[in-house]
Formats: structure tokens, sequence, C-alpha cells
């Protein structure tokens, strides 16, 4: 609430914006601030934590195999949820944005209502979809593979994961495709590029900022998932997240699990320059 | 690449119903009468449903997260509307910052929030004691939903519709409360709507929040789901889906689905 009004908007009209501001820096600018202080207090066996600062949190995470390996597994799973979404969503997005079909509306609706059902339900429809006895693992033995053990595995997690955040990988790459102009494609055809060319040198390159959105959502949430690797996982598929909340509800031990929480987010946001920059250079290449 | 290759139309398909297959199964486990999870189905019965009706633990959550949600979504209008007015009519210089600001509570981890919230609201309330943090928390999440639905309500009305009033002698506050807000109504009541689903589903902030004693809907599911499990589960699953699509359909009948962006 420091930022100083400009001159040009009265001052009751910030009446208006006040509210929302006051909610937004109070509960989340201040608390998110409070994940920082409580990474350097001192851990206590007695209380949340004894008098004093230090940074023995830390150095017990990077000094321990345990929780870089944790780090390591959490970062690998979203970026293979991420590109798994990629590949599912891309001609999904293509269709859904280009598409004159009466189906239109209902498609949109499939790819919107499962943001809007509870990631719970979702969760337990796989559990009954990957069990031993399942319904995919019928299918597999009808075609001659064994079954499969989904569940308490990665294997099952990562399904789970690409299944609940796969339209926040179609949504941003649909609103780009949308957002390109139809008549540039005219005129490509028109100047004689076959289909193929089209798609690689207009509507690729005009979709990346989207799917730079998409991979960028979809990382952040599945690096960030808490229920899927709970549920699916049944505790034996262990991420950051899963430790993390163990550490603040069952064990009490609150410094320590914010500066896990501060390690994961750092970790998270060194992928995403990385991944933004190598990008950055692929789009210069394709346009 | 045509739009309606065989092997295009094929592979959408299957997205499709990848999308689309866990929710239906949840449904038809609901009304099959077996005790175990099984699939497919060998009959149709709704032994489940009475189950859950019939399951304190499970009406007393569903009841709780009504309350909740309706409450987050009221909060959430009340506060979002304004800011969006004032996004869109007023605001001139620090646009994105304060487009961000509004919008961070959705753009941020859920999980890091919660936790930032349980870590505040310990240092500051005295621990979580009440229903207060939780309701709280459910408002700032849902906040976003209100402020995009509305703000997307006021870029489909003309400024030019407020000018008029005003040259027709309309006072500021009058050309508010008679032109814009029946105009953006439909919005209002979109973003809320939002804001109640997106509320009544949750489980980061309700899972750290919640004060002890207490159980949403979902947070009650996911504990059955942790240990042990029977088709009652299913049902409670079932209405809470079927609660969504309603409101989905409302949302698509006033407002229009294709007006939700995320």
């Amino acid at each position: 609430m420091t930022k100083k009004p400009p001159s040009r908007v009265p001052l009751r009209h910030w009446l208006f914006a006040l509210p929302a501001l006051l909610l937004v820096s109070v509960f989340i600018a201040v608390p998110y601030f409070t994940i920082a202080v409580m990474s350097v207090r001192t851990p206590s066996n007695t209380q949340i934590y004894a008098p004093g600062f230090t940074l023995q949190n830390y150095i017990r995470i990077v000094g321990d195999h345990l929780y870089l390996g944790l780090l390591a597994d959490t970062l690998l799973y979203a970026a293979i949820t991420a590109a798994i979404c990629l590949v599912l969503a891309y001609p999904t997005a293509l269709h859904l944005a280009r598409t004159k079909s009466h189906l239109r509306g209902f498609l949109y609706a499939a790819v919107l209502s499962p943001l809007l059902t509870g990631v719970v339900i979702r969760c337990f429809g796989w559990i009954v979809l990957l069990a031993t006895q399942g319904l995919v693992n019928d299918a597999l033995r009808a075609v001659g593979v064994g079954p499969i053990p989904f569940l308490y595995r990665p294997t099952g997690v990562i399904i789970a994961l690409v299944h609940v955040f796969l339209p926040f990988m179609i949504l941003p790459i649909m609103n780009a495709v949308e957002a390109i102009d139809p008549r540039l494609e005219e005129a490509a055809r028109t100047l004689g590029a076959s289909q193929v060319t089209v798609f690689r040198r207009v509507i690729l390159p005009l979709s990346m900022p989207g799917v730079q959105s998409g991979v960028i959502l979809v990382f952040v949430l599945a690096a960030s998932a808490y229920v899927i690797p709970m549920l699916i996982g049944g505790g034996r598929v262990q991420t950051m997240v899963t430790v993390i909340v163990q550490q603040l509800l069952g064990g009490f031990l609150w410094p320590f699990g914010a500066a896990l929480a501060l390690v994961l987010s750092l970790a998270a946001i060194l992928v995403l320059i990385g991944f933004t920059l190598l990008t950055r250079r692929a789009m210069r290449r394709l346009a | 690449m045509s739009l309606r290759h065989p092997l295009l139309i094929g592979f959408v398909s299957a997205v499709y119903i990848f999308l689309l297959l866990p929710t239906v199964i949840v449904v038809l486990t609901s009304i099959n009468p077996a005790e175990y999870l099984s699939f497919p189905p060998t009959g149709f019965s709704l032994r489940w449903y009475s189950a859950f009706l019939a399951a304190r633990q499970f009406t007393d959550a569903f009841w709780f997260s009504t309350w909740l949600g309706l409450a987050a979504a009221f909060f959430a209008a009340l506060l979002g509307t304004p800011a969006a007015i004032f996004y869109v009519r007023y605001l001139r210089a620090g646009r994105e910052q304060f487009r961000f600001a509004v919008l961070s509570p959705i753009l941020l981890p859920e999980v890091l929030t919660a936790i930032a919230l349980l870590f505040f609201f310990n240092q500051v309330f005295g621990g979580t004691r009440t229903v207060l943090p939780l309701l709280i928390g459910h408002v700032v999440i849902t906040l976003p939903f209100v402020f995009l639905a509305v703000t997307s309500a006021l870029y489909n009305i003309p400024p030019s519709v407020e000018e008029a009033a005003r040259t027709l002698g309309a006072t500021p506050s009058r050309s508010f409360f008679r032109i814009t807000l029946p105009l953006i109504r439909s919005g209002v009541i979109t973003g809320a709507l939002l804001a109640f689903i997106m509320s009544f589903d949750n489980v980061n902030i309700s899972l750290l929040l919640k004060p002890v004693g207490t159980s949403t809907l979902p947070i009650q599911l996911f504990d059955y789901l942790r240990y042990d499990f029977d088709p009652t589960s299913a049902a409670a699953s079932t209405i809470s889906v079927a609660l969504t699509m309603t409101l989905l359909i409302v949302i698509d009948r006033i407002y229009g689905l294709r007006a939700v962006r995320f």
C-alpha cells in the first residue's frame, strides 16, 4: 500500500481498489515474507521454533542426498508431465481453435470441466482405473501385456498429473492459435506454400507464446502438486511437497519445512529461466 | 495438415476420452451395487447414495463446504467487483502491476500460499482455531476469478453508454448504479459462481488452514481415500460433480462458457 497513486487517478477512485489490494497485501505479500523468515529460524523440539536465526536448515538440505534426490525427482516428474501434456495438447488445441464443428461448444466444455471438478475426485477415478484389477489392466491383459502396477508408482502419479493439468496446456495454446489472423495462412497458401510449410513457418512460430505459457503453468502446477502424489502414490511416491506438508502437519518442523519450500521454489524458478532462454532462441530461429 | 485428417481426429478423440474418463468412472462406480470398486458395473443401485445420506461425516462436510463456498464467493464478489471496475475504467499507470497483484493468488503455487498463510495466521492470529483463517484463505484464492469475469464483462460494454447517461444529467453514482452495475451483473454472478466452485473443490488451503474437528467435503474424501474406500465416497464425489456441472450450465446460460478465460 506504499504505492503512490498517479496524479491523474483521483483518490476516491482508489477506494474501489483498496479492499482487494489490502486483501492481497496482508494475506499474500506479508505471509510469503513469513516463509522466508521462518526458514532462517532456529528449529526446536519443544516449540515451533527457538529464538535466534540460523542458516542450518539450508545447510541440512544441501548436505543431504535424500533431499537433493527428492528435489531432482520432483522436478523430473514435473518436466515429464509438461512434455507429455504438450504432445497431447498441441493437436487438440489446434483442432479446438480452428474447428467449425457444431460440437465445438461441447468440446470446449469438455476441456474446461475437468478444471472445475475437484482434484480428489479425478484421482479417485484414476485409482479405480489403474488398480491391478482395474479397467486399464484388464485391457492390457486382453492384449497379452501383464498387469502393470501403476498405483504407488511414479508412472501412475505422472498419468494423473498429466490428466489433471492438461487443460492448462490446451487453453493457452488454443488462445494463441485463435489470435493468429487466418489471412496470414491464406496469404502464405496463395504465395505457394504447402500445408506443411504454412504450419512450420506461420502457425508454429506464432503459437509459441501459448506453448511457452502452457509449459510454465503445467511445470509449476506439477512441481507443487500435493493431492495427486499423496493419493496415487499412496505414501510410497514422495515429492518435495508431500515431504514439506508432512514436516508442517506431522512433525511441526516449521523452519525446516519453510526452507524446503524455498529451495523448491528457487530450483523451479531456475529451471523456468533456463527454459525461457532456450525457447526464446528457438523462437528466433523459427521466425 | 487438414483439420479433418483421420489421424488428427483419432488423436484428438483419444485426448477427450482421456480427459473425461476418470469422472465417468466415478459416476458409474457410485451406481454400481457391488461392495468393491469394480468395473464394469454389475447393475444399478442407489444404495451408496443412501449410505452417503446416512454418513454424518460426509453430510456435515458437504454442508460445511457449501456454507464456506457461499461465504467465500460473497466476499470475493464484494472485493473483486470494484477492483475490476477500477482496473478497467480508472487505472492508467501501473496496469500490469495491478493486474498481477490481484491475480497473484492464482499465479502463485497454491500449496505455497497455504503454507504462507499457515505461518502468518500462527504468528498474527494465534493459530487456526476458528473458521476465520480458512474463510480468508478461500476469499484470497477465489478473488481472481471474480476479477477476471467482471473485467471481461466490463470490456463488453462500451464506455459511451455511461457517457450518454452522464450527458443526460445523471450523477456519477446514479450512472454507476443504474447503468454500469446492471450491465455487469451477469459477469459478477459468473465470477461468484466460479469462486464458489473453486472454494468447494479446494484441498490445499483447506488442509492447512482448517480448524481441528471440522472438515470440508474434499478433505473428507481425501482422508477417506487415503486409508480405505468403499463406494460411499463415489456417491459423495458424484453429488459434488453434479453440483459443479449444474453451476457450469447456469454460467453457460447467463454468460456463455466461451467468455470464461483462464
